[in-house]
């Protein structure tokens, strides 16, 4: 049987770097905040697709779990919870809404699709995969948002041992990727931006995250370049 | 007079903080959902910390009841058993009043120049291992505790300290309400000394407290062997829980 993934915020970047890797081996069902049409061309052929705008935590898992009914899945192998925005500012100007955006979007809709997926992972002793961020230490220029994923991040460490033995779960925290994230969040990285990871490789290097089964795994910045040029020796 | 804003001062830690800081000569606001009993030179605020709406409606009387020396965000709730057995609707009343309302309390203040030297964020120790059977909670503090840490450097830059406080357990009613059957009440610190540990650290511009010894070994223990802590943890607490509370 082909296995089943759930893929969200994959209309773009990483998600959609990911959902292009497992195209042809899985059977995926991918989500994001715009309307399918919309996003329809770039998707991978024959990936189902749901709008599911997590700036409303309950609908967008509601919207989730209303396209699993109909694609008549009872089981789910795979999900990673990849969708993710936040806004670069001094966090003494960030709004009340730009807060409470960024932790409902993070981290709220996570716990709700989570509380969602849970029985169909179950089903299939398949394994929940949140994606955070190495800004989940803290961080000054991004205050809310690497909140949001310190909150991801103990969510993992305690879901991961409440669910031991049924669904596994993994946190991935990534480092800098070059897609249109930090532009959405009003960021200018300057000349460093042309050193950030593509988000193919950062997609390479979360899939091989999942593969080793730890958690939480950081992929930082510094060994992108180091580990390819290493594995390319290695292989010689 | 000296003036103090405080979240949650009228239970716990946050009645203790109350206590602490009148003695010491500050006037206190204490925001609560359920007002406290009435006292000189405290003032309560009655706000539901977990509704956005009661949020936005109460906070121009808060900041107009400013400026604050310092404000602490101690509110918080709990809620406890397996993850899934806890209603989405409580876990996302949990996030707000844990998480979400003291960044919009902390930016608020920042941007209407009522807090003029100190901030502290009341976290906990779990923070520092993980929470099995406190999944939404344990996020819930590791918000706050990211955030504490990221704004140090640009709320110093106004002339306000961030302090970060991980209190492990304290003898509380709400300690006592979560706790699984049979844990020992006596092995959880006073809220008095909880309380004057995070003050002086509040007051001293200090990046972190956690009250007490244990708590600090444990603290260690968790920062060097989080797997293996977070597993005790399990065994701890959520092995032992008969029924979900929130
Ligand atoms: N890029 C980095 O440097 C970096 C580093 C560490 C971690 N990450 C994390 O990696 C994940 C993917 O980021 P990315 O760099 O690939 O960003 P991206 O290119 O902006 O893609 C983000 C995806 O999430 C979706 N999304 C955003 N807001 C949403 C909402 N309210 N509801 C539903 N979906 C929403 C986006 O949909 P739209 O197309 O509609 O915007 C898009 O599909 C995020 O969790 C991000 O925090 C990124």
């Amino acid at each position: 049987m082909r296995s089943r993934l759930l893929i969200t915020g994959a209309t773009a970047g990483i998600g959609l770097a990911m959902a292009r890797r497992r195209a042809a081996g899985a059977d995926l069902l991918l989500t994001g905040r715009q309307e399918h049409a919309a996003v329809r061309d770039r998707l991978p052929p024959g990936a189902a697709y749901v709008a599911a705008d997590q700036s409303s935590p309950e609908a967008a898992a509601g919207a989730v779990r209303g396209a699993l009914d109909r694609l008549g899945w009872d089981r789910l192998d795979l999900a990673v919870l990849n969708a993710g925005a936040g806004h670069a500012l001094d966090p003494a100007t960030e709004s009340a809404q730009s807060i409470r955006v960024t932790l409902d979007v993070n981290l709220a809709a996570a716990i709700a699709l989570a509380q969602t997926l849970l029985p169909f992972l179950e089903n299939a002793s398949g394994k929940l995969v949140l994606v955070g961020s190495t800004a989940h230490r803290g961080a000054p220029g991004f205050a809310s948002y690497a909140a949001s994923k310190a909150g991801l991040d103990g969510l993992a460490r305690a879901l991961r041992e409440e669910w031991r033995g049924r669904v596994a779960v993994q946190i991935v925290h990534p480092g800098p990727t070059a897609t249109g994230m930090h532009e959405k969040a009003g960021h200018d990285p300057g000349p460093i931006g042309r050193m950030f990871a593509r988000p193919e490789t950062t997609a390479a290097r979360i899939e091989a995250a999942i593969a080793s089964g730890r958690s939480p795994v950081t992929i930082p910045f510094a060994r992108y370049a180091a580990a390819d040029s290493l594995t390319t020796w290695m292989k010689r | 007079m000296k003036r103090a804003l405080l979240t949650g001062g009228s239970n716990g830690l946050g009645r203790a903080l109350a206590d602490l800081l009148l003695q010491r000569g500050y006037q206190v606001v204490s925001v609560d959902r359920s007002g406290g009993a009435a006292q000189p030179a405290m003032l309560h605020v009655t706000c539901d910390l977990a509704d956005r709406h009661a949020v936005d409606r109460t906070l121009p009387a808060i900041l107009a009841a400013g400026p604050y020396e310092l404000a602490i965000f101690n509110a918080g709730a709990s809620a406890t058993g397996r993850f899934e057995d806890i209603p989405l609707d409580a876990c996302l009343r949990l996030l707000a009043v844990n998480a979400e309302t003291p960044l919009v309390f902390a930016t608020a203040l920042m941007q209407a120049g009522a807090v003029e030297r100190h901030l502290c964020f009341i976290s906990s120790l779990s923070h520092f291992t993980g929470y099995p059977g406190a999944a939404v909670y344990a996020a819930s503090k590791d918000v706050v505790a990211a955030y504490a840490k990221g704004v140090r450097k640009p709320f110093a830059a106004h002339g306000v300290s961030v302090t970060l406080a991980c209190p492990g357990p304290i003898r509380t009613a709400q300690a006592e309400r979560h706790a699984p059957p049979g844990a020992d009440a006596a092995r959880r610190m006073p809220p008095e000394q909880a309380a004057r540990a995070i003050l002086d650290a509040t007051l001293g511009h200090r990046r972190l407290v956690i009250p007490g010894a244990g708590p600090k070994l444990f603290a260690l223990a968790g920062w060097l062997f989080p797997a293996f802590v977070t597993r005790q943890m399990k065994r701890l607490i959520f092995d032992r829980l008969d029924e979900a509370v929130w």
